[in-house]
C-alpha cells in the first residue's frame, strides 16, 4: 500500500519536475516569473486531447503537435510579451511579471472559449494494461511518465552542462552583459530558453492529461502555483532544485491525500514553502545568497 | 429627476470601483515602500469572514463587525509581515501569494464555520442597515422621488465614497510625512535608508500591515455589499486583479491606483456585449499596456504636465496653489 502511494507520488512529482524545470529555465535567465507557463502547459494538454481523443491519432504525434504547438506560443510569448520589455528605460521589474499574466489571461479565456469549460477525457490505448508485482500494481502509463520525465531531465542536464548552448545558457544566467560581451548571442539564447520552457511545458501537459485522464482550461493555474512553490522550495533558476522539488511535492500529495485531510493537498505546496521560506529563504538547494535570486 | 439617473445597477458598479480603488491603494501601500505583496486577496477573505460571521452570528452591528474585520487583517499583517521580512522581490511575492492560496485553502475546508465553497451567505446589507436607521427617523425616500431599491444602492454608495475621501486624504498626507519620506527611500535603496538611520523594520512591518488592514477593511465592506462571499471570491484571481490595478495605473502614484481600479472595473463591464471575449481582450489589453506604456497609464510626468494645463487654465496667481496636490 506504502509501496503504491511511494509510485503514484513518484509519477506525480515526476510531472512537476517538467513544470518547475520550464519555470525555472526563465527565471534563471530572465530573471521574471513566467505566469503564463501554467497556461502554456494547459494548451499542451489540450492539443494532446484534440489529436487522440478527436482525431484519434497515436500519442507519439500527440507529443509531435503539443511540442510544436507550445514552441509558436514560446515564441510569441518572447516578442509579444518579453521583448518590448527588455532594456527599456524606467521598466520596473513588475512590468513582464503583469504582462505575462496578461499572457495566461488571454490563454485561459481563450481555450475556455474554444473547449468549453468543463473536463476533456484523454483517451488513450494503454489506459488499462496494468502490472502485478507482488501485491502492488503498477499501470504501464505510469512507468511511461516516469521515463520520459526521467530521459527529458537527464538530456536537459546533459544539454545544459556539455553542449555549447547549453553553457551559453547558463553564461546568461549568470551575467547576461557579460556573456553577451564574451560573444554569446543572449538574443537568441533568451528565445532559445524560453521557447524549451514552453515545450517542456506542453509536454508536461500531455503527461497530466494521461495521468489524470481528465483536462479543463483551469488546470493551468493550479499547477502554475505548484510550479513556483517547487521553484522557491528547490531555489530559483536551480534545475536540479526544481526536479528534488517537484519529486518531493508529488510526494508529500500523495501521501496527505492518502493519509491525511485530502482537502488540504492543494495548500501543502504552500504551507511548506512558506516554512522553507522562513528557515532558510534562499530554498532548499539555493545559493546562500536570497539576493542573487532577485 | 434623481430617480430616472439613479440606475441600481449602475449604482452597483459604482461602489465595486469605491471598493476596488480601496484594494488599489492596500497594494499601493505595500509598494510605495518596496515590497511586492500578492497576499492582499487573502487579508480581504479575512476581513469579510470576520466582519461576516461577527455579524450573523453575533449580532455585532455592521460598523463594529467592518472594524473588527480590518483590525483581524491588521493583525494577520503583523504575524506575516515581521517573517516575511526576510524575504525581497520575487520570494516574497510567491510567499505572500501562498497565503492567500492557504487562506483560501481553510476557507473552503473549515466547513463547520464557514460552510466550505458554499459560501456564507445572508449577511447583514449595509444599505438595508443604514436604510432601516434611516426609516425609524420617519425620513421617507420618496422624498426624494426615489424608490426603496434605489435609496439603498445610493445610500452604499455615499458611505463608499465618504470612506474613499478619508482614505486618499489620509494617504496623501501620509505620504508626504515623515512616514512617507522614510517609504520612498526604502523603495529607492534599502541600505542607503538604514544608514540614513530609518528603521526599516518598524517602516516595512508598518506599510505592510497598513496593505493588510486596507485590504480586510475593503473586504469586510465588500461581504456588507454583496452579503454573501464564499472563498472563491478571495482567490489567485483576486490577488492579481488587484495587484493590476495598482501597476496599470501606475504604481509610482496613489491616483495610478484609484485610476487603475476604476478603469479595470469599468472595463469588463463596458465590454459585456462582447461578453465571451471580454477576458481576451481584457489580457491583451494588459499585453499592449506594458509594452508600450510599462509604468502605468499615470507616472509623475502625466500628473506635472496636468498640473502645468491646470496652471494655465486658471492663471498663473493660481498655479502655486495647484501644485500642493501633489
Amino acid at each position: 500500500m506504502l509501496l503504491e502511494q511511494i509510485i503514484n507520488g513518484i509519477t506525480l512529482g515526476s510531472i512537476y519536475a517538467i513544470v518547475a524545470l520550464g519555470f525555472t529555465l526563465v527565471f534563471g535567465v530572465l530573471g521574471i516569473i513566467n505566469m503564463a507557463h501554467g497556461e502554456i502547459f494547459m494548451i499542451g494538454a489540450f492539443i494532446g486531447v484534440l489529436i487522440t481523443s478527436v482525431f484519434g491519432l497515436p500519442l507519439w504525434i500527440a507529443f509531435l503537435a503539443a511540442i510544436g504547438v507550445t514552441v509558436i506560443l514560446g515564441y510569441m510569448l518572447e516578442r509579444i510579451a518579453l521583448r518590448p520589455l527588455r532594456g527599456k528605460q524606467g521598466v520596473s521589474h513588475l512590468a513582464p511579471l503583469i504582462s505575462t499574466i496578461g499572457v495566461s489571461i488571454l490563454l485561459e479565456n481563450l481555450s475556455h472559449h474554444i473547449f468549453g469549460a468543463g473536463n476533456h477525457p484523454f483517451r488513450h490505448s494503454f489506459a488499462q494494461i496494468q502490472f502485478q508485482v507482488g501485491s502492488i500494481t503498477i499501470y504501464l502509463v505510469q512507468i511511461l511518465i516516469f521515463v520520459i520525465s526521467i530521459t527529458l531531465m537527464v538530456v536537459l542536464s546533459y544539454w545544459l552542462s556539455k553542449t555549447k548552448a547549453g553553457k551559453a545558457l547558463r553564461a546568461t544566467a549568470e551575467n547576461l552583459e557579460t556573456a553577451s560581451l564574451l560573444g554569446v548571442n543572449t538574443k537568441r539564447t533568451i528565445t532559445t530558453t524560453v521557447i524549451l520552457a514552453s515545450a517542456l511545458g506542453g509536454i508536461a501537459g500531455i503527461l497530466v492529461g494521461m495521468a489524470f485522464n481528465s483536462v479543463n482550461p483551469q488546470m493551468g493555474l493550479s499547477m502554475g502555483l505548484k510550479g513556483l512553490a517547487i521553484i522557491i522550495l528547490g531555489g530559483m533558476g536551480n534545475v536540479k532544485g526544481a526536479m528534488a522539488g517537484g519529486l518531493l511535492l508529488g510526494l508529500a500529495e500523495t501521501m496527505i491525500v492518502a493519509y491525511g485531510d485530502s482537502g488540504y493537498r492543494d495548500a501543502i505546496a504552500f504551507i511548506t514553502i512558506i516554512f522553507i521560506l522562513l528557515l532558510r529563504p534562499q530554498g532548499i538547494f539555493g545559493k546562500n545568497t536570497a539576493e542573487a535570486g532577485r | 429627476m434623481l430617480g430616472v439617473i439613479l440606475n441600481p445597477y449602475h449604482l452597483q458598479i459604482v461602489s465595486f470601483i469605491l471598493i476596488n480603488i480601496i484594494l488599489g491603494i492596500s497594494i499601493y501601500i505595500t509598494l510605495s515602500s518596496g515590497q511586492l505583496s500578492l497576499g492582499n486577496a487573502g487579508f480581504m477573505g479575512i476581513g469579510a469572514y470576520t466582519s461576516a460571521l461577527l455579524t450573523i452570528n453575533f449580532d455585532l452591528p455592521i460598523f463594529l463587525g467592518i472594524i473588527l474585520g480590518a483590525v483581524v487583517a491588521g493583525v494577520f499583517g503583523i504575524l506575516i509581515g515581521i517573517p516575511a521580512l526576510r524575504l525581497s522581490g520575487v520570494y516574497l511575492a510567491i510567499a505572500t501569494l501562498g497565503f492567500g492560496e492557504v487562506i483560501r485553502v481553510i476557507f473552503v475546508n473549515w466547513e463547520s464555520i464557514t460552510q466550505g465553497s458554499i459560501g456564507l451567505s445572508g449577511i447583514p446589507h449595509l444599505g438595508r442597515e443604514l436604510f432601516k436607521s434611516f426609516q425609524i427617523t420617519g425620513f421617507d425616500p420618496d422624498m426624494l422621488g426615489l424608490k426603496n431599491n434605489q435609496f439603498i444602492y445610493l445610500l452604499v454608495v455615499l458611505t463608499l465614497l465618504l470612506v474613499n475621501i478619508l482614505l486618499i486624504w489620509f494617504f496623501i498626507r501620509q505620504n508626504k510625512s515623515r512616514v512617507g519620506r522614510a517609504f520612498a527611500a526604502i523603495k529607492m535603496d534599502e541600505k542607503a535608508a538604514e544608514s540614513m538611520g530609518i528603521n526599516i523594520t518598524y517602516y516595512k512591518v508598518l506599510s505592510f500591515t497598513q496593505g493588510a488592514i486596507l485590504a480586510g477593511f475593503a473586504g469586510a465592506l465588500y461581504a456588507h455589499v454583496m452579503a454573501y462571499i464564499s472563498p472563491a471570491d478571495f482567490a489567485y484571481h483576486r490577488a492579481v486583479d488587484i495587484l493590476i490595478f495598482s501597476i496599470f495605473g501606475g504604481s509610482e502614484l496613489i491616483w495610478g491606483a484609484i485610476f487603475g481600479a476604476t478603469f479595470m472595473t469599468i472595463l469588463p463591464e463596458a465590454l459585456r456585449f462582447i461578453s465571451d471575449y471580454r477576458y481576451m481582450i481584457y489580457g491583451v489589453v494588459l499585453i499592449a499596456m506594458m509594452a508600450f506604456r510599462p509604468q502605468g497609464i499615470i507616472d509623475v510626468s502625466l500628473l506635472n504636465w496636468f498640473k502645468k494645463k491646470l496652471k494655465i487654465k486658471r492663471g498663473g496667481s493660481l498655479g502655486i496653489r495647484t501644485k500642493k496636490y501633489n
